[in-house]
Parts: structure tokens; sequence; C-alpha cells
């Protein structure tokens, strides 16, 4: 890879980045909409969400219900109850506006159905998988940002030098494997080969650890698939904070603080830096919402970290469809709420956005 | 050696090799990829270039024929979604008014859609069929490239050339051939290579979730098997099972990328464009 012209990749990457990278994983791309729309468009959004979990059973060939418990397991397919729960649930024999209404009312008073593989109402289990799913991704993007971010300034201060050059090679490989073939060479490196870390799970099962036992004990769970969101995304925001830095290089208050004989370090880090870093932040947003939806379900199954990913995984194994638009819902609803917080932080963020 | 350093070249060959490999697939695989060819997990061999998986399908076979599978079902989604795209921008940039508006409304809408989470839940509901991985691909790429062309062509009409053509009293059809689409050739087929890796990632995502085309064999399914054996990490197994389905989804993804970023500096729109009056009225 040192053999690819290093500034030139990432000149033109810095340029498709976020356009080119984004919609591949779930993100809505970085734009200013008029004020007006803001809220409308986030209204839409959700209202487009909830119908698309409402017809989607619907336009299946078929009877939804047949089409869902037929791939069931055949003792739950044959399990009345299951049948009618199933039937009364999504109210067949009624009108489609009536079934509409009553769908949406459901989902207010948080009624998601039933899971066909665990028996249980869905929102139970979403309740119990969320906390892990944020955890992983509030830890895996804490990480990004500390290595990309420094390791950006460091790069585009220096820009088309040797450190340069070779984090640049770096993080455009990275981007390129895929979550799920990280995790398993992470695991199979430091889990396996090395034993430093357990190998799968959240924690131990069946522990009755409390206190400080307790959490060292999620902790080190948590650290392979952490570190694994961690080194993807933080080529996003390694490539960001480059870039920024690179296009504040020459910048008039940067001449005049050199003119002025301002301290170098005071003038990275204060100056440049503190500029370059305002597309940061929204990454960081944007990157929550990328852990919360594409990543997490792959780097959650390597791990059988129990999390809402793995419950996808296994939903779709097992066909189990209830439960997998539960997961589409919560995923996407935190996903698109994300965005519009993003969008909205920015402009606060950067008085040059606010007209 | 320039070519060493030129993205273009690395990713062509890359992506040269990949191709071959599809194309040559029956050739080149020694077996069929879900026939039962030997014991189950043998190790590799002269027989089993890259051994046997838990019920005794020869890997190499499987990865060979994934090349294809990718490939198509890449490439092909891909195109689709850049072809549509591309027509509904340049529809709404030319339209203009009302119809503009509402193109743009639903392409906020649609990018504003988790891509991943929808194209999976959709995939399991109706049945991942190649073509329904294709549409599935296209459906999550077309806005992307509807806003770019649009923008594209709302410039180009405030162009001096297209101005100038359309005062001669060039038609609306013969604007559109003669000055448009040469302009917006380049940005559509970096926009194409652009989403070729994305549309690869897509694909390998899916199948690793059991969402691939039931008749086929993929890598990223290769790693949904792998990854759902129960053993997998306690022999040698993940040394011939797992890393050669995930070097070669990397592998085309980097390569897809090296081509893409090679022929973006080459066919650099704005270089175009912005030399373009000129440059244009003399080759007409």
């Amino acid at each position: 890879m040192a053999a690819v012209r290093a500034t030139a990749l990432s000149d033109t990457w810095a340029v498709t980045d976020v356009v080119a990278v984004a919609p591949a994983i779930g993100v809505a791309v970085r734009r200013r909409r008029p004020r007006l729309g803001r809220l409308g468009g986030y209204a839409v959004t959700v209202w487009v969400l909830l119908s698309i979990n409402f017809f989607l059973p619907r336009a299946m060939p078929g009877d939804p219900i047949e089409a869902m418990l037929a791939s069931a397991p055949s003792t739950t397919a044959s399990d009345r109850q299951q049948r009618e729960a199933a039937a009364r649930y999504y109210g067949l024999d009624r009108p489609l506006p009536q079934q509409y209404f009553s769908y949406l009312g459901g989902l207010a008073r948080g009624d998601l159905g039933f899971s066909i593989r665990y028996g249980r109402p869905v929102r139970d289990l979403l309740a119990e998988r969320l906390p892990w799913t944020l955890l992983l991704a509030l830890a895996s993007v804490a990480m990004a940002t500390a290595v990309g971010v420094m390791s950006g300034i460091q790069a585009g201060w220096r820009r088309g030098g040797r450190v340069d050059a070779i984090l640049v090679g770096i993080f455009t490989v990275l981007r390129g494997v895929p979550p799920f073939f990280l995790g398993s060479v992470a695991a199979f490196l430091f889990a396996v080969k090395l034993g430093w870390f357990p190998l799968a799970g959240g924690r131990v099962a069946f522990a009755d650890d409390r206190g400080f036992a307790r959490v060292a004990d999620i902790a080190s769970h948590l650290v392979l698939p952490a570190a694994t969101l961690g080194v993807l995304l933080a080529a996003g925001q390694f490539l960001t904070a480059r870039a920024g830095m690179v296009s504040e290089l020459g910048a008039d208050y940067m001449l005049l603080g050199r003119a002025k004989g301002m301290d170098e370090r005071r003038l990275k880090y204060a100056y440049a830096a503190r500029n370059a870093l305002l597309p940061v932040v929204t990454l960081i947003a944007i990157d929550l919402t990328v852990t919360a939806s594409a990543a997490v379900i792959f780097v959650e199954q390597i791990f059988a970290y129990p999390g809402i990913g793995r419950l996808i995984f296994d939903s779709v194994t097992f066909r189990d469809y209830p439960t997998l638009q539960g997961c589409f819902l919560a995923l996407s609803l935190i996903v698109v709420t994300l965005n519009f917080l993003a969008d909205g932080l920015y402009g606060r963020l950067d008085p040059r956005t606010r007209t | 050696m320039k070519a060493l350093r030129s993205p273009l070249a690395w990713g062509g060959a890359v992506v040269g090799l990949l191709v071959t490999t599809a194309l040559f697939a029956p050739l080149l695989a020694p077996y069929d990829p879900h026939a039962i060819s030997g014991e189950s997990l043998e190790e590799p061999s002269l027989h089993h270039l890259l051994g046997t998986n838990g019920i005794g399908q020869d890997l190499f076979s499987q990865l060979v024929w994934g090349t294809r599978s990718v490939l198509v079902v890449a490439v092909a989604g891909a195109a689709l979604g850049t072809v549509v795209g591309a027509l509904l921008g340049a529809a709404a940039g030319l339209a203009g008014g009302f119809v503009d508006t509402l193109a743009m409304r639903v392409v906020d809408v649609v990018l504003a859609l988790p891509a991943l989470p929808l194209v999976l839940v959709i995939a399991a509901m109706v049945g991942p069929s190649r073509a329904v991985l294709v549409l599935l691909i296209s459906l999550v790429g077309w806005p992307v490239v509807a806003r770019l062309v649009r923008g594209q062509v709302l410039s180009l009409r405030q162009r001096g050339f297209v101005v100038l053509a359309r005062g001669f009293g060039a038609g609306r059809w013969d604007v559109v051939r003669r000055h448009l689409l040469p302009a917006l050739a380049p940005v559509i087929i970096s926009r194409f290579l652009v989403w070729v890796p994305a549309a690869i990632f897509f694909e390998a995502g899916l199948a690793f979730v059991g969402l691939s085309d039931p008749g086929g064999t993929t890598w990223g399914l290769m790693l949904n098997e792998a990854v759902r054996f129960q053993g997998l990490y306690f022999t040698r197994l993940w040394v011939w099972w797992v890393l050669p389905a995930g070097l070669a989804i990397t592998l085309a993804v980097l390569g897809f990328t090296l081509v893409g970023i090679g022929l973006e500096t080459r066919l650099n729109p704005r270089a175009r464009v912005a030399s373009g009056p000129g440059r244009q009225v003399r080759r007409g």
C-alpha cells in the first residue's frame, strides 16, 4: 500500500469521503436544509419508517401469518394459541385503514408484538438488549474519536510526510475491511491465540460477582468488540480530521499567528485543530448511528455480544419476523433521531452555518 | 516505476483478477461448490486447496464461485441505481418547479432512512433472490446519484454553451444529447465506481447475516457458515475457512475503491466543466 501515493489518495478521499461511504452504512448524507423543513422532514421520515414496518408483512406472498409461522419451528407453527395471538395482533380480519390505526395505537403503547422464537413480548427483548448495544456503541465511538482525531491532527499538520503517508495507507485499507472479518481476526488473535480477552459474550454466564469484579468482567468482554468497531470508525474520523487540518494550514490566522511568533504547539492545537475539528463533531454523531445500525449487527454476532445486533442475526436465522421488525423499528428510529439531532447540533456549533 | 504509484494500476490489476475469476469460475473451480466432495473439515491438500467446510464442500470452489455472485450482484445493483438515479436527477433538474421540489423531497426522505436495517428487513421478509438483492442495492443508491446529477444539470443549464445553444434554437432533447450528456458522463461514471465497493460491502454484509441468493454461494455466506460453526476457533480451521473469504471481500472493496480514486482524478468533472465552454465548443 505504501506504493500508492498517499497524499493524492487522501485528498480524493476527503472529497468523496462522507458522500461516498455514508449511504453504504446507513446514514443520511450531511447537508443543510432550510430551517423550516427540518422538523417536518424528520416527521415524514419517521412516518415512512412506521408505514414500511406496517406494510412489509402484508406485502409478503400469501397470508402473513401463514408465511410467518410456516417457517417457524414446527412446534410453534402448530401451536393454536400462537396462531390466534398473531392473528389478533395483526387484526387481519379488519379493513386495512383500521388495521393501520390500531397498529399505530399499539406502537404508542409500546406494543411490538410477540417473538416467535422466544415467546415473549418483543418490547421486553429490546429493553434487555438495548443497553448492551448502547454500551458497545459509546465505547467504540469514544475509542474511534480518540485514535482517529489525534492521528488526523498529526498527519494533517505534517501533510505529505512519512507519518502521514503511512497513516493514510493504513486507514484506507481499513475502510475496505468488513467489520465481521476484522472482528473475526481480532477474536482469533487476541482471544484464541493470545488469550488476553474473553472470546464471546457480554459477561461471564451465571456469574454472581458484584461491584468492581462485575465492572471488570463487563469491561474485559467489551474490549474486543469495541476495539473492532473503534478501529473501523477511526478511519473516518482520521480522514475528516486530517482534511480539516490541511484546509486550515494556509488560513490567514495561521500566518498571523506565526508572524506574531506564536508557539507552534499552540498554533497546532488551539488554532488549527480547533477549527479543523468542527466536522468531526458531526461525524461522532454519524458514527454513533452507524454503530447503532450497521456495524453492530455484524460485530455482535462475531463476539456473541448480547445486544440488538445479535438479536437481528438470530431473528433472521430463525425467521422470527416480529422480533426482526421490532429491532428494525428500534434501530431505525434511533438512527433517524440521532441524525436529526446532529443536524441541529452542527448549526449551534458552527456560527458560520447560521444565517 | 510510475505504475507502482498509480491507484488505477493497482485497482485495475485487482479488478481484472476478480473479473477473470468470475468469468472462468467453471474452469477454475475443481468442484461444484454445493457438492459434497470430501470428508468434513479436511485440511488443505492438493485435492482441496483450501480444505473443506463442516459438511465437506470444497472451500476453494466456493471462493471462486463466490467471486461471480458478488460481482454480478454488486455491479448490477450499482449500475441500476446509478442509471435510475441519473435519469430521475436529470429529469428533476430539467423540469424544475414543482416536479423538482417533489423529487428532492423524496430523495431527502429516502436518504434519511437507515439503509442497512431497511435492506436487511426487506430482504429477510421478501426472500433474498439475486434480483431482490440487486433491486435493494439500487434502492439505497439512487438518491445520492439523483441529487448529484440534478445539481450538475442545474449548473450546466446556466453555462454559456448551453444558453448559447438554446439561443440558437437547439431543442431541449438536442441540448441534452449534445451538451448535457457528455458533461454529465464523467460524474455519473465516477459515482458508479464509488458505489461498486459500497455494494460489495452490502452484498457481503447481507450474506453474512444469512441473506443471500439461496441457489448461489458467496463470500459473506462462507463467513456466515464459518462463524456459526461451533469449534471454529479451536482448530486451525479458521485459517482456511475465514481468512480467504474475508481477504477476498477486503481485496474486492479495495480494488474497486482504487479504480474509483484513480479514475476520479482523471475524469474530474470540475476540471472538465470549469474549462468547459471553450473545450466543448472546440470539440463540437
